[in-house]
């Protein structure tokens, strides 16, 4: 296992040491600054790389419009059943080669190079300190001394009696907590298009995400070093970050957000007699577009 | 050791990814696959849950797919 993450070892550690040399005269080498900034600076270049996927999701996201009559009929046709809903959707979606789900990838693409920080960091952390990839032995322990809030980064939670270490640990599980909270909610409640799922399936899901997420986080966190957590939460800021940009500018046709922008867009148009060019997309005359949208707000209340 | 997988994956889908959006581009879903997968196949199966995990990317449209089940399956602890 070690040997297929090896080149990986060396990616992430390179990153992270060329980060830290361009911002050790700002901050110093030792500082922990520079060694949580490198951490950061790692978590937004993966994330700089996914976004050509993520712009690929929303494409086919909005190529949906398009195919929204063939979702209302399928929708009406297996009303009763959800399974049978979905299957066909999925087939829809294939055949107009176009799939407005994530996938796993970008969550799995990621798994390696999180794990391949663990390795490093945990290297750090030991007592004399293990180099892996491309650090050097005084990197290793120049590493070592740099502190997050006073926690050093190559500590864990269980590793340590220092109790700044663990009030660290703890804050930063809160956080990735509501990060993950807030991201999956505002999703469900703005950023997807109406399933006939009830209020209380809703409330369900939020209350697994207001308890168990912790636990889970909390169970894996305290025995990550502080490093691993600052890039977890970092990353789970960046998502949540750029889902709101989305939900806001870009929304998925038929989702509670894209109405309320078309909304905002109709209102605009009314009130502003040259509306800005370039904001709508297809339609050509506001008025027919005010009087599509009545109908279809109603019948989804 | 089929049934604990089995557990986990049923675990995962009732208490993990409910509580996400959707995300998978297959129906029925990759851990669903798995499940069904892993009862069916044993070992064979969870090389071929890794092996839908890995079609389901961001180049593929997704769509139906089923496990294909032999309507003989061979002894398989």
């Amino acid at each position: 296992m070690s040997n297929i993450l090896k080149p990986l070892y060396f990616a992430v550690s390179w990153v992270i040491i060329t980060i830290h040399n361009l911002l050790s005269p700002i901050f110093g080498a030792n500082s922990g600054v520079s060694w949580s900034l490198s951490i950061v600076g790692l978590v937004i270049i993966i994330r700089v790389l996914l976004i050509p996927l993520f712009v690929k999701q929303i494409k086919s996201q909005r190529a949906l419009t398009a195919l929204q009559p063939h979702m209302k009929e399928i929708q009406k046709k297996y009303k009763d059943d959800r399974q049978k809903q979905s299957e066909e959707m999925m087939k829809l979606y294939k055949e107009h080669k176009t799939n407005p789900l994530a996938s796993c990838f970008p969550i799995l693409a990621q798994a390696p190079i999180f794990f391949s920080l663990f390795t490093v960091l945990n290297g750090i952390g030991k007592n004399p300190p293990v180099r892996h990839g491309v650090l050097t032995q005084a990197d290793v322990v120049s590493a070592a001394q740099a502190k997050f809030f006073g926690a050093p980064i190559s500590d864990t939670f269980l590793g340590t009696n220092v109790t700044t270490v663990k009030i660290v640990t703890v804050l930063l599980i809160a956080f990735m907590s509501a990060t993950t909270f807030t991201t999956q909610r505002q999703l469900m409640l703005k950023g997807m298009p109406k399933m006939d799922s009830s209020n209380n399936m809703m409330l369900q899901q939020q209350k697994i995400m207001l308890y168990l997420f912790p636990l889970i986080f909390a169970i894996s966190g305290v025995n990550f070093p502080i490093g691993v957590l600052i890039y977890w939460s970092t990353t789970n800021l960046w998502t949540w970050g750029q889902q709101f940009y989305v939900i806001k500018r870009n929304p998925t046709p038929g989702s509670p957000a894209y109405e309320e922008l078309q909304r905002k867009r109709a209102h605009k148009e009314g009130t502003i007699e040259n509306p800005e060019s370039g904001s709508t997309e297809t339609i050509e005359n506001p008025d027919v577009k005010g009087q599509r949208k009545q109908p279809k707000k109603k019948k989804k209340k | 050791m089929k049934k604990f997988i089995v557990a986990v994956i049923h675990f995962y889908q009732k208490w993990i990814s409910s509580s996400f959006a959707p995300r998978c581009k297959y129906y029925p879903s990759c851990s669903s696959y798995a499940a069904t997968a892993i009862e069916n196949y044993g070992f064979k199966g969870v090389a071929m849950s890794a092996w839908r995990l890995m079609r389901c990317n961001p180049w593929s449209h997704g769509g139906v797919d089923y496990v294909v089940i032999k309507e003989k399956v061979g002894t398989i602890s």
